[in-house]
């Protein structure tokens, strides 16, 4: 590929006695759509986590569009265009819909007006419009997945989403709300997503390649179907067949 | 001896010591509620106003300007706030530091005895006052000293400027922000560690706006702010920690509950009316009138 | 000595070795004596650094002269912040740990009762210096002695007071601390005692309080001839004050309970509302101190630019009475030092001697300085020009 978006070579992270990461290397190419796949504690939330600043690699190397990352605080890292999306969706609860979103907005500098106008567009879009001033509380769990992943559009200079688990315990229609806004913005924003999920058919939908983690390392790439079939991963899956 | 004017008058006089509590309470809320931590030197910064008061006041300005002395008062202690934080309290986030907490109570007691033994020992044995032409005024049947009415008005008007500063601007609405998820703060771009140290400059600037203010009306002297952290943590937990309603709404009841319980109750026991309504309120709800069960996010 | 190989320095490092090797040990060791004073709240900071001044002049002063029994002489200071458990502990330590030949110091009542129960058992005696409960000394413990007016003469002086003055309804604001409920307990007893015609409204406050309006409207209702007002540091300023926010001052004349207004920042705190107030001293200014006295004051106004006022005289005057004490006693060692203040006849800041009989209830181990009501007729006015209205136990 050309000069990836994202590289990340030989991460390692380790919690007293336990390393989560050992060696991990993967690249991202500019307006892909990535998937990470894996059996429960592969890894793959601390991958993410280093990526985007949460935690410090004990090793390795982290490139941004070329420039070095590794070791910056999560605000440093979405200022440079890298934001996420968590698992336990991060929502403000006290504050409306609009003023979530203004949050990631305002962050650069950006004019109430035109922040506030972009936030109820993107409401709009993501179908919440009517509860766009009702305080981020009231939301049920589904729909503050689908806030959080807006918000993520809400960042000016976005380059590269990686979203963690955003259809975990969501029902079907906003599961392709999050896909069609996810759609939208690599189609107008050419915006690189990296997704980890455990969501086979929307993984198969949506990913142009998939990365598998095993026990702190990468164990192959390709596509989908590639990686499906590999006996490796059937074992690491306990043997269980992927649909 | 029970008469409608003598509770009128309690009362009055129980809202007005009230409102000033509450300017101390918000203050440690807030700090609470942004940088997760209870600052137990604030009635230090307390004393500091008074003193950046006293002598704005006796020095420059003289007693008819006390609240330009009080606005410039609040800017020096949030100075001074602003400055410590990095060296003092940053570190619990970015210093590897496991006991946050205790951490914290450490650190900040510390402070507390410093700035007190500091000032102790520069101020010598008096008591001083940058004084007041305020005479008194007839609040109702009551009459109140000027300068205690006007200390309540500036805070009602701190509240006020302090509401609309969390509400209207992005700066509140990054603070408002913070206070809900210090990580999700941080993942839409905020730099929570200049937000912190702004953040404990606000918390400790209301404290020295309220010694400002109070400076001529308790007077100005090393250990000033004992008295008013005292009433300022019975606040919080009758308000519930991190609510600012709750700083405001515990800190009126509770200038009630002493007037009232020393007007017709018994006076020697003022202080402990405060304490009666504090047990009674966990009773009913633990986490106080307007506080929420901790998450930790 | 004429010196061949080795330099003449040797010479004089070795003789000063032989010199210093001969002499006992704890000659050059000072002799210390613990000050136990408020120095943070809840304690009364100002009555304790004052006290702290005069006693630090007076270890100046013996030091100067060579100290006491040949060697120097140094103080032990604690902070009792003003509660009974503090200054427990700080009597342990200075006798414990510095081994204190006295303690003195003692602003606080209450303190000063605690620490007496246990100065009872350890034996190192104690000296109030402005600690004025009757308990102090009337317990008669052998280890107990005071140079400060017992309540019983302040309240017998103002109650002198108020018969001169025709007052008959009075009102007593008090703190509730030893000091308050002592000084309330023994106005209630004496005019019972004494059949007086005076009636009494009593009301009491937390030292800690920040508004006193509901108490001060009770008085208010009250109408007193006099308002009696005993609070010790902020809550003294507290009440004139609000007093004269609410009316009662300056028609009706305030007692302060002790002298506080004779310090320099009383005209700074209260500019419009300190004249005509009336307050305790405890000395004359027309009367004439002794040498220790004068060398106090002159040594006083050069260090800190004002004449010194009385806890930093009685301060001075007890360390030099322990001084003094174990000079005589020609010993430091606790029964001696005890045997010494009662049997002894010492000099102090006033031109009095000082004797601690052995007399009865609370005047055992007790010299007092007078008690005077003083009465400020100008604003601004000196307290040495203020009226003297009564003097009382000369």
């Amino acid at each position: 590929m050309t000069s990836p978006v994202l590289a990340a070579t030989g991460l390692v992270k380790r919690f007293g006695g336990f390393t989560a990461n050992d060696g991990v290397d993967i690249a991202v190419g500019a307006g892909e759509v990535r998937g990470i796949i894996g059996p429960n504690g592969a890894g793959k939330t601390t991958l993410v986590n280093m990526i985007t600043g949460v935690e410090r690699p004990n090793a390795g190397e982290i490139l941004l569009g070329g420039a070095p990352i590794g070791g910056l605080a999560p605000d440093a890292i979405a200022a440079r265009g890298l934001v996420r999306s968590f698992q336990v969706a991060r929502v403000f609860g006290d504050m409306s819909l609009v003023e979530n979103l203004l949050v990631p907005y305002l962050a650069r500098r950006g004019r109430l007006a035109e922040g506030e106008a972009r936030a109820r567009d993107l409401i709009g879009r993501a179908n919440l419009a009517r509860l766009a001033d009702a305080p981020a509380k009231t939301l049920s769990g589904g729909q503050r997945v689908l806030l959080q992943v807006a918000a993520g559009f809400m960042c000016p200079q976005l380059s590269v989403y990686v979203l963690d688990e955003p259809f975990a315990g969501v029902n079907p229609v906003i599961k392709d709300t999050i896909l069609d806004l996810i759609a939208t913005e690599r189609r107008e924003r050419n915006v690189t997503f990296v997704v980890v999920s455990h969501e086979m058919d929307i993984m198969r939908r949506l990913c142009d390649r998939i990365t598998v983690m095993v026990e702190g390392r990468v164990l192959l790439e390709g596509t989908l179907e590639e990686v499906a079939s590999d006996p490796r991963v059937v074992a690491a899956y306990l043997g269980k067949p992927l649909r | 001896m029970f008469s409608a004017e003598l509770f009128t008058q309690s009362l009055i006089a129980g809202i007005v010591i009230g409102i000033i509590y509450a300017l101390m309470a918000l203050g440690i809320t807030f700090i609470y509620s942004i940088v997760k931590m209870i600052n137990w030197a604030m009635g230090e910064f307390y004393m500091l106003g008074s003193f950046v008061q006293y002598f704005l006041v006796v020095g420059l300005l003289g007693p008819d300007l006390w609240w330009v002395a009080a606005l410039l008062s609040a800017a020096a202690v949030f100075l001074v706030g602003w400055l410590i934080e990095p060296v003092l309290i940053k570190p619990m986030f970015t210093g590897g530091i496991e006991r946050r907490d205790d951490y914290a109570t450490v650190v900040t007691i510390a402070l507390l005895l410093l700035m007190r033994n500091l000032a102790t020992a520069l101020n010598g044995p008096y008591q001083r006052s940058p004084g007041t032409n305020l005479g008194t005024v007839m609040l109702g049947p009551l009459p109140e000293s000027g300068a205690r009415l006007a200390a309540a008005l500036c805070a009602l008007a701190a509240m006020v400027l302090f509401w609309v500063l969390l509400k209207k601007t992005w700066l509140g609405l990054a603070l408002r922000a913070s206070s809900q998820s210090r990580v999700g703060v941080q993942i839409a771009g905020v730099d929570i560690l200049r937000l912190d140290q702004v953040a404990f400059g606000i918390g400790v600037g209301l404290a020295g706006v309220a010694g400002a203010l109070l400076a001529p009306v308790f007077l100005v002297f090393p250990t000033n702010g004992v008295v008013t952290t005292t009433k300022g943590f019975e606040i919080i937990v009758i308000g519930g920690l991190g609510s600012i309603p709750g700083a405001v709404v515990a800190g009126i009841l509770l200038g009630v509950a002493e007037s009232l319980g020393a007007a017709f109750i018994s006076s020697p026991y003022q202080n402990a009316y405060g304490f009666v309504l504090l047990l009674a309120v966990l009773l009913i709800k633990p986490s106080g009138l307007f506080g929420e069960r901790m998450r930790h996010a | 000595m004429r010196s061949t190989r080795h330099p003449a320095w040797i010479g004089a490092l070795a003789l000063a070795a032989f010199g210093t090797a001969g002499a006992p040990a704890h000659a050059q060791e000072p002799i210390t004596i613990g000050l136990i004073v408020p120095l943070s709240p809840p304690g009364d900071p100002t009555g304790g650094q004052l006290i702290r001044r005069g006693a630090e002049l007076a270890v100046e002063y013996y030091n100067q002269k060579g100290g006491v029994l040949g060697r120097p002489l140094q103080l032990s200071v604690q902070d009792s912040q003003g509660r009974p458990e503090g200054g427990v502990a700080a009597y342990r330590r200075v006798v414990g740990e510095d081994k204190a030949i006295a303690v003195t110091g003692f602003f606080h009542s209450s303190v000063n009762i605690a620490v007496n129960e246990l100065a009872k058992n350890m034996g190192v005696p104690t000296m109030s210096t402005q600690a004025s409960a009757a308990e102090i000394t009337s317990k008669r413990y052998p280890v107990a002695f005071r140079t400060h007016a017992i309540d019983p003469l302040r309240v017998a002086a103002w109650l002198d007071f108020m018969a001169q003055k025709g007052f008959k309804r009075v009102s007593i604001v008090a703190e509730t601390s030893d000091f308050g409920i002592g000084l309330t307990e023994e106005t209630q007893k004496q005019v019972k005692d004494k059949k007086l015609a005076i009636e009494l409204q009593t009301i009491s406050f937390d030292r800690s309080s920040t508004d006193l309006t509901p108490q001060l409207l009770q008085v208010k209702a009250y109408k007193p001839d006099l308002v009696v007002n005993i609070g010790v540091g902020q809550p003294m300023d507290l009440i004139i004050d609000q007093a004269t926010t609410l009316g009662i001052l300056p028609t009706t004349p305030m007692l302060v309970s002790y002298d506080a207004p004779a310090r320099p920042q009383f005209w700074q705190l209260h500019p419009n509302n300190g004249n005509g107030i009336y307050f305790i001293a405890y000395y004359s200014p027309k009367e004439k101190l002794s040498e220790l006295g004068e060398w106090l004051a002159k040594t006083y106004q050069a260090k800190y630019n004002e004449a010194p006022v009385y806890g930093s005289l009685n301060g001075f005057g007890d360390i030099a009475i322990i001084a003094q004490a174990a000079t005589q006693a020609k010993s430091t060692d606790p029964k001696a030092m005890v045997a010494a203040l009662e049997g002894g006849s010492f000099e102090s800041w006033p031109d009095a001697k000082v004797t601690f009989p052995k007399a009865d209830g609370p005047y055992w181990h007790n010299w007092a300085p007078p008690v005077l009501i003083l009465h400020f007729t100008k604003p601004n006015q000196d307290w040495k020009e203020a009226e003297v209205v009564i003097e009382y136990g000369k």
